[in-house]
């Protein structure tokens, strides 16, 4: 047994003439959660569509579990559970027939746990009702619940929280979690960027087919990124008076707002005394690192500043 | 075991729709409305006393005959009726009556709702890969642990399950409804086949049993050519089109071409197997039954053959 679910190898797909997919390489650990992220149009979905063999791949090599999908197809597929883009249901069955017709293709799946599976997304009381009666996020937990109806150890989910309420949204997250404390490993597109920094353990970023970079999500104590936020009375002074102790920092001015940039702990301690001392009244220190979003954006040369979230530090 | 669920699958998906009902209950009626008209219209009285009823028909057509050739009137007609007169004559002499009304008599009469049934085969047949493109459905079905071949396998083969249950649903529904409307009987009952040649018994039980057979040779072929028509354009109304074009203006096309020399080569030529049954002559020259069947199997393998090769290839990005 490979440690990783998931391997793709310089993986190209070509598609007129161009690199849709274009020598895109990672790997996928057992248990954790990996999100794809990137402009529409990057490939994400085309990678995904590559990984559960909807389309063929031009040139390089995907391993689930080990196997290569290319020449163990049937064996590979029996682990992966998948939504790729909406979950497309037969609208004139019912949404427990739609899942009896998945459950049909896997092996030994009992009543029991296809019951399981609709009471975990929250579909008891629509499940015989027809799919066509079905809202969006209905839709969606449907398909979600197909997914993991064998109990996959890759899942793959194409913008997963497309159509669900922030509740829908947290209990996914939840669950997913769950999930990957018993080893499953699953694969997450999504255009909501901060979903995603919420939901990840790895984000690679894809712009144009390729691979720009594997972030660690949660590695803001090793984040060299960090601004802390000084709100004061005295913008003014307290700039001239930070300005003058830490020339080799940059400062900004924002509103109410002292912005300083790369401080570390103890530079922070010395500034908070300073301007305590020169009777500056300050409301608040806080510490903001950029989001995925912000580097995301700077990365794929969107360029723009959006909000910056808190971090706690401990 | 494994292949049967996905065969399972297709079948549910089939029976839950609608149409499908219609496609069953349409025949049926159409069975109940004419046999139940020809219930009320018959008169018995007449039925007993058929010799004196033909024999005053013949009368009545000679004269015709005779006026007919003295207006000139084309020859086909001439020959058309001196046909009708024959098969008469010849019901006369052999006592054979024309017109009793049994159950394998009305299930013969009923044969034409075959054609029907034909359409309602090409509709579920090129339904049954396209709308899964259409619906999106498609990468739900692709992503399971199966070879794509397998998917495509499963549903050619529950196409022809539901194709040929269909066909011999409404063979038994017409013989049902014929025998309680007309009677059980007439397994023996002849009828006059006229060649072109000569004119001879048969018995209307072995036209049925053979036409049984031909239609589900006929079906798989249309089955198979919807299939790759779907998949090569997933499109279900392109497949509806072309497949009815090909079942029902067949004839009208094969006029034009009935004189090339590869006309017998063509789908059009070989599809109405049933030509085959009274050895009528057929439209073009030289075809023979196994001959027919030869070239619809050459056809229906290179069909599939391709059909498998595209499916099995094709990026899916709907």
């Amino acid at each position: 047994m490979s440690e990783y679910t998931l391997e793709l190898e310089q993986v190209t797909k070509q598609l007129g003439g161009k690199n849709v997919v274009d020598g895109l390489s990672f790997r996928v650990k057992k248990g954790e959660i990996f999100g794809l992220l990137g402009p529409n149009g990057a490939g994400k979905t085309t990678t995904i569509r590559m990984i559960v063999g909807l389309i063929s791949i031009t040139s390089g090599e995907i391993k689930i579990n080990g196997l290569n999908i290319q020449e163990h197809y049937e064996k590979a597929m029996e682990h992966v559970g998948a939504i790729v883009e909406n979950p497309q249901m037969y609208n004139y069955l019912t949404g427990y027939k739609n899942l009896m017709q998945y459950a049909r293709m896997a092996p030994n799946i009992t009543k029991e746990r296809i019951n399981e599976v609709v009471a975990l997304v929250k579909l008891e009381d629509a499940i015989h009702e027809k799919v066509k009666t079905y809202s969006l996020g209905m839709r969606q937990r449907l398909g979600v619940a197909q997914a993991l109806l064998h109990q996959p150890s890759l899942l793959i989910l194409d913008e997963p929280t497309n159509g669900l309420d922030p509740q829908g949204i947290y209990d996914l997250r939840t669950y997913l979690r769950r999930l990957t404390n018993k080893g499953v490993s699953v694969v997450v597109s999504s255009h909501l960027l901060s979903e995603m920094q919420l939901m990840c353990d790895r984000v690679a970023i894809i712009q144009r087919g390729k691979l720009i970079r594997i972030d660690d999500v949660i590695t803001m104590d090793n984040e060299k990124e960090v601004k802390v936020h000084f709100q004061v009375d005295d913008v003014q002074k307290a700039f001239q008076l930070i300005k003058g102790s830490h020339p080799e920092l940059v400062i900004e001015k924002d509103g109410n707002e002292l912005i300083v940039e790369k401080a570390v702990k103890e530079d922070v301690r010395d500034m908070n005394r300073m301007l305590v001392m020169a009777d500056i009244s300050v409301y608040g220190i806080e510490w903001k690192t950029k989001t995925l979003e912000e580097r995301f954006l700077e990365m794929t040369g969107k360029g723009g500043r959006s909000d910056e979230i808190l971090v706690s530090r401990s | 075991m494994k292949f049967l669920s996905l065969v399972h699958n297709e079948w549910i998906k089939i029976v839950n729709r609608p149409r499908t009902w219609i496609f069953i209950i349409l025949p049926i009626l159409l069975l109940l409305g004419v046999g139940i008209y020809t219930k009320t219209h018959i008169d018995p009285a007449e039925q007993k006393h058929w010799r004196e009823g033909l024999a005053a028909q013949v009368k009545e057509d000679k004269k015709q005959l005779e006026e007919s050739e003295e207006n000139d009137d084309p020859e086909e007609i001439i020959a058309m009726q001196e046909r009708d007169i024959k098969e008469k004559e010849y019901a006369l002499k052999h006592n054979v009556p024309p017109e009793k009304m049994t159950t394998w008599k009305f299930m013969k009469n009923m044969s034409w709702i075959s054609m029907l049934l034909g359409l309602f085969v090409i509709i579920v047949a090129s339904d049954i890969v396209s709308s899964e493109f259409a619906r999106g459905t498609i990468k739900m079905l692709l992503i399971r642990p199966y070879s794509r071949w397998k998917i495509l396998l499963s549903k050619l083969v529950t196409t022809l399950i539901f194709s040929f249950a269909l066909w011999i649903g409404f063979v038994a529904a017409s013989w049902l409804i014929g025998g309680v409307l007309f009677g059980f009987g007439g397994f023996d009952q002849p009828y006059l086949v006229d060649n072109g040649h000569a004119i001879y018994e048969k018995l209307i039980s072995t036209y049925i049993f053979e036409n049984i057979g031909l239609h589900l040779i006929e079906f798989t072929v249309l089955v198979v050519l919807a299939f790759l028509i779907s998949t090569i354009f997933y499109s279900n109304a392109i497949a509806i089109g072309v497949s009815m074009l090909v079942m029902l203006a067949g004839n009208t096309i094969l006029l034009f071409i009935a004189d090339k020399p590869w006309a017998k080569y063509t789908l059009f030529a070989n599809l109405d197997l049933t030509q085959f049954i009274d050895k009528q002559e057929t439209l073009v020259e030289g075809l023979t039954l196994p001959f027919s069947l030869t070239v619809l199997a050459i056809y229906a393998i290179v069909m599939l053959a391709i059909t498998f090769a595209i499916f099995q290839k094709r990026d899916v990005n709907s």
